[in-house]
């Protein structure tokens, strides 16, 4: 036992070490965020000389942060639930059916998820625009469209663990389908739900290209756009960018921590169930 | 089946809540399309204005200067919007006008820009401004007698100079008129680096390929073609005519540069080491000059100055000047759409109130007649200016490279040649071989 | 066999529950990227009206050396991505599903880094490998720590680096999800049985977490070839184009070059490309997956 517990506490001292090396990079954005341009050029490694906020008042008033806080969290809030609740119905219809038409629609969204981004924006702007749909909810239907593949092969693979014997035993007590689906399979795989939300809110959350092409009426605007201001050709406002940084990613960093309990939670809840 | 009825409602209820979200925010764009509705109306009707511009550092200036228009029109309303990042201006603009709402008002490089996108340019002509424009800025956007784009402002560069750092090193820097004063320059601030408190006198960034193969490669190729960038635009070939003292020029840069250059940026070369004192000089131009007033007010309004750019066998005391970007027009909105974008850039570079927008917030040097000297307000402008002003100028022909050979071809050449890993022979046939290739 | 009958019969249910996102995925992805193989075979700009022009573009590809070499750099770039991010982020999903302090910290600084992109992590990473490095070169004559950046090689490596410390947080989530749904009984019934530590792991936990392998493979590998915005905030392709990836140099021929068509005709190629690797690649591991 003794050895175990030796082996325990090296590997949390290991864990620790490498916790912190993975977020020194972080360490530069934070203490940085609160120095002067001068200051952050002659001394980007030292602590700042004070707590400054100027840069974060700056940086709050020219994001606009409240409009663009309430777009990037619509967007983001909206495209993920969308993407969960159909990516797993579609998932559960082509895992369960076993027909020629299941097998090819399920490669057809894997391998959609080869194509390269730069190579369809031009012709996807051109369709959306035609049928003016150049919007807010325009890019949530953009992203569920790029974001479904993605989630369609995650719930793929979690469905195969989940027994058929469970659907068939409710098929027999008279469900329909979307019940079964709705109040027996999505619940079983919550796990995998809020694995995708994990792995989609950081690519949402923090998507310049795409926004950037779609919406351009001056109220929608997200976070990222706005960060982008702060650089420019040949001036680059780093304090703020990095000011601005550290308010966006504050956020996504707070429902990490919410999910990973809710994580833990989901799978005991699950295993119950099960 | 009746709960089958009930999930498709839930269903149904989903797709619905989803297609409300939809059209809520879809009616808000369709003004959008006022603009070429009222095609066949009189000037008095309301028009809109879209503008798609890429230069950031006067986006709020510019709006500010939107909102007094329109309060002087009431009929005009113009829509600002800039493109954020600094680089992606080219795939933003082809994205804007294939997604349908094409900007009424947008900007265009040069000859080559003007070449992709002459269908969609309206000629400028009788515009005031561009009878206004300064002699020889419009003839990068004149084709067949039609002018396609109005220029923003004049930006020149040359070795900027800290005056501090020259001046403890006993250099007075209104002596270096040549490419030889300027080596013997270079040697003296290198011999003192310790007591000077530098790390090199210079900071090349060779890993910025517009620096190198735009700029520095410009003041070497401009002889060649007469200071013409049409010459360079209907150039089949290039030649290399200064081409030594063009090696001369890099080698001296990188040589006595913070090293690696390869790897030195833009931001490291202007901020984290001009603008702390690290280096003596820098190749840049005027538009660094916010840049360095942000980080240090009272430096950059005195203690910075401009050497010119020596051209052994050429101009020695001169300094490359030229226009940076162009207003254009676009051709396929309707008459009124385009007369009211006229009047608004008239307005902008000709009227009083313009003027005074253009220097004091915009701080560009005015690429137009009709301005007085002492309006330009800061040092390296106003430098630029009074050069211009007794000839002491030559033309920037970058723009009439072929697309993408300045920075891709022999901007990333010139990476490998100060990183040891190619001759400079081979940066020089590979980059005449590509000019060739590209104006076949 | 009756409830079989069933289970197959109703068709409309099927269809139902598949149709919006196949619908979308039609939308967003298959028409736009039909639209940009047709560009692919024509002489569009990106304005001008497209002729059709027939494989003109392909052919021309043959001489590309710059393209090709881009492809190299990307295949080398993402054989070392796969191979450091599946092993370090499986390592990581391991270290932190045990009970150990600090976990929930551990898990949370592993992942962080997925939340920056583009150019704020490029200006960050820039400055680790040319001053960081360089200072602690300095100061301990370690000659491979200086000069980041400034060659081909230190540029590849730059790129792994910032992208493996980027998506092992991702990966690592994936194999989570994954360790977390095997039953803890197994586990201990292993240890009962006096299993050790890598025997519990090769024997217990391996062959129950092989689907995630299958699922971040792939996702490593789509990422890596596809990668863009870490290129070009922290190489741009310097020096000389040698650190250029294909979207890089896909994206510099559309727009700066104007080469929409051409463009589209590299990445034509180089979804080919990636989807033959894929495909083989999902084959393989699904075939493992099955054989255990």
């Amino acid at each position: 036992m003794k050895k175990v517990h030796v082996q325990k506490y090296l590997l949390t001292i290991l864990g620790i070490v490498l916790s912190l090396i993975w977020i020194s990079p972080f360490y530069i954005i934070l203490v940085n965020s609160f120095k002067t341009k001068l200051e952050l050029f002659t001394n980007t490694l030292s602590l700042p000389k004070s707590l400054m906020l100027d840069n974060y008042k700056t940086a709050a008033a020219n994001l606009n942060l409240s409009e663009a806080f309430s777009n990037t969290l619509i967007i983001t809030v909206f495209s993920i639930l969308i993407i969960a609740i159909f990516s797993s119905m579609t998932a559960y219809a082509l895992q369960r059916v076993k027909k020629k038409s299941s097998v090819i629609i399920y490669m057809i969204f894997t391998v959609a998820m080869l194509i390269p981004f730069q190579s369809v924006m031009i012709p996807l702007v051109a369709e959306f625009g035609k049928f003016h749909f150049l919007t807010r909810s325009g890019l949530v239907f953009m992203y569920l469209g790029f974001g479904s593949s993605l989630g369609v092969f995650l719930y793929y693979g979690a469905l195969k663990g989940i027994p058929t014997s469970l659907d068939e035993a409710a098929l027999i007590d008279g469900c329909s389908r979307f019940r079964i689906y709705w109040n027996i399979i999505l619940p079983l795989l919550n796990p995998t739900t809020i694995t995708l939300a994990v792995l989609d809110i950081m690519w949402i959350w923090n998507d310049y290209l795409l926004p950037s092409l779609v919406i351009n009426k001056v109220g929608s605007r997200t976070l990222p756009l706005m960060i982008f201001y702060f650089f420019s050709q040949y001036t680059k406002q780093w304090n703020l960018g990095m000011a601005g940084l550290t308010i966006a990613i504050l956020p996504v960093v707070i429902f990490y921590f919410l999910a990973q309990r809710k994580l833990v939670t989901a799978i005991i809840a699950g295993a119950v169930k099960q | 089946m009746s709960r089958f009825g009930k999930g498709l409602a839930l269903l149904l209820v989903l797709l619905m809540a989803f297609s409300v979200l939809i059209s809520g925010c879809g009616s808000k764009s369709t003004d959008q399309s006022n603009a070429s509705q009222s095609k066949t109306e009189t000037t008095n009707k309301p028009v809109t204005l879209d503008i798609f511009q890429f230069k950031v550092e006067i986006k709020d200036a510019l709006q500010n200067a939107i909102n007094t228009y329109m309060k002087e029109n009431p009929n005009v309303k113009i829509n600002l919007e800039t493109v954020g990042g600094g680089q992606d201006y080219g795939a933003a603009l082809k994205a804007k006008f294939n997604s349908g709402s094409e900007p009424a008002i947008f900007n265009v490089g040069g000859p080559q820009d003007v070449a992709t996108w002459k269908p969609k340019l309206a000629d400028l002509s009788d515009t005031k401004a561009a009878k206004e424009a300064i002699n020889g800025t419009l003839t990068g956007v004149t084709q067949d007698g039609k002018i396609y784009g109005l220029p923003f402002d004049l930006e020149g560069y040359g070795l900027i100079y800290n005056k501090q750092i020259f001046s403890k090193a006993g250099i007075d820097p209104s002596s270096i008129k040549t490419f030889d004063a300027l080596v013997n320059a270079v040697k003296t601030l290198d011999s003192k680096k310790k007591e000077l408190g530098i790390e090199a006198v210079f900071a090349f960034p060779a890993k910025e390929t517009w620096v190198t193969g735009l700029h520095l490669s410009n003041a070497f190729l401009s002889p060649e073609f007469d200071g013409d960038v049409m010459k360079a635009f209907n150039s089949k070939t290039v030649e290399f005519k200064y081409g030594d003292a063009m090696k001369q020029m890099i080698d001296l840069q990188n040589k006595y540069s913070v090293q690696p250059t390869a790897s030195l940026d833009y931001s490291t070369q202007v901020e984290k080491l001009f603008g702390t004192g690290k280096v003596a000089m820098i190749q840049q131009g005027n538009w660094v000059y916010p840049t360095l007033e942000s980080l240090d007010k009272n430096f950059a309004e005195n203690d910075i100055g401009m050497l010119p750019y020596p051209v052994p066998g050429y101009k020695e005391d001169s300094y490359p000047e030229g226009v940076p970007m162009y207003w254009a027009v676009n051709s396929d909105k309707p008459a009124e759409v385009q007369k009211a974008a006229k009047d608004f850039l008239d307005w902008l570079y000709t009227s009083d109130e313009g003027k005074q927008i253009v220097t004091q917030q915009f701080k560009f040097v005015p690429a137009y007649n009709g301005y007085s000297a002492d309006s330009i307000s800061d040092p390296l402008g106003m430098q630029l200016f009074v050069a211009a002003s007794q000839g002491k100028t030559y033309g920037w022909v970058f723009m009439g490279y072929p697309n993408n050979w300045g920075q891709n071809v022999l901007g990333a050449d010139i990476q490998l040649y100060v990183n040891g890993s190619l001759t400079w022979d081979k940066v020089i046939s590979h980059a005449k071989q590509a000019w060739a290739d590209a104006r076949k | 066999m009756i409830k079989k009958a069933k289970f197959f019969k109703n068709g409309i249910w099927y269809w139902l529950f598949i149709a919006p996102t196949l619908l979308s995925l039609i939308i967003v992805v298959l028409i736009p990227f039909i639209i940009g193989i047709y560009y692919s075979f024509t002489d569009w700009n990106g304005i001008n009206q497209p002729v059709f022009i027939g494989l003109k573009n392909f052919i021309a590809l043959k001489g590309d050396t710059e393209f090709w070499n881009s492809i190299f750099f990307t295949a080398k770039f993402a054989v070392a991505c796969i191979v450091i991010i599946n092993v370090v982020g499986l390592s990581f999903a391991m270290l932190v599903t045990r009970k150990i302090f600090a976990r929930n910290f551990m898990r949370t600084a592993f992942y962080l880094p997925n939340l920056i992109g583009g150019l704020i992590l490029g200006f960050i990473w820039n400055f680790i490998f040319v001053d960081v490095f360089q200072t602690i070169s300095d100061a301990t004559h370690i000659g491979w720590l200086g000069g980041w950046l400034s060659t081909t090689n230190t540029g590849f490596w730059g790129l792994v680096i910032v992208t493996s410390w980027q998506m092992i947080g991702y990966v690592m989530v994936i194999y989570i999800a994954y360790i977390e749904s095997i039953p803890t009984d197994l586990i201990e019934a292993s240890k009962i049985d006096g299993a050790n530590s890598w025997q519990q792991f090769r024997n217990v936990v391996f062959p129950l977490i092989a689907p995630a392998f299958t699922v971040s493979l792939f996702i490593t590998l789509s990422n890596s070839f596809k990668l863009f915005d870490q290129n070009l905030s922290l190489t741009a392709g310097a020096p000389g184009n040698t650190t250029q990836m294909i979207t890089l140099n896909i994206y510099q021929t559309a727009f700066s070059a104007q080469e929409m068509a051409v463009g589209q005709a590299k990445a034509v190629i180089m979804f080919l490309i990636i989807a033959v690797i894929s495909i083989i690649q999902v084959y393989l591991t699904q075939k493992r997956e099955v054989e255990m």
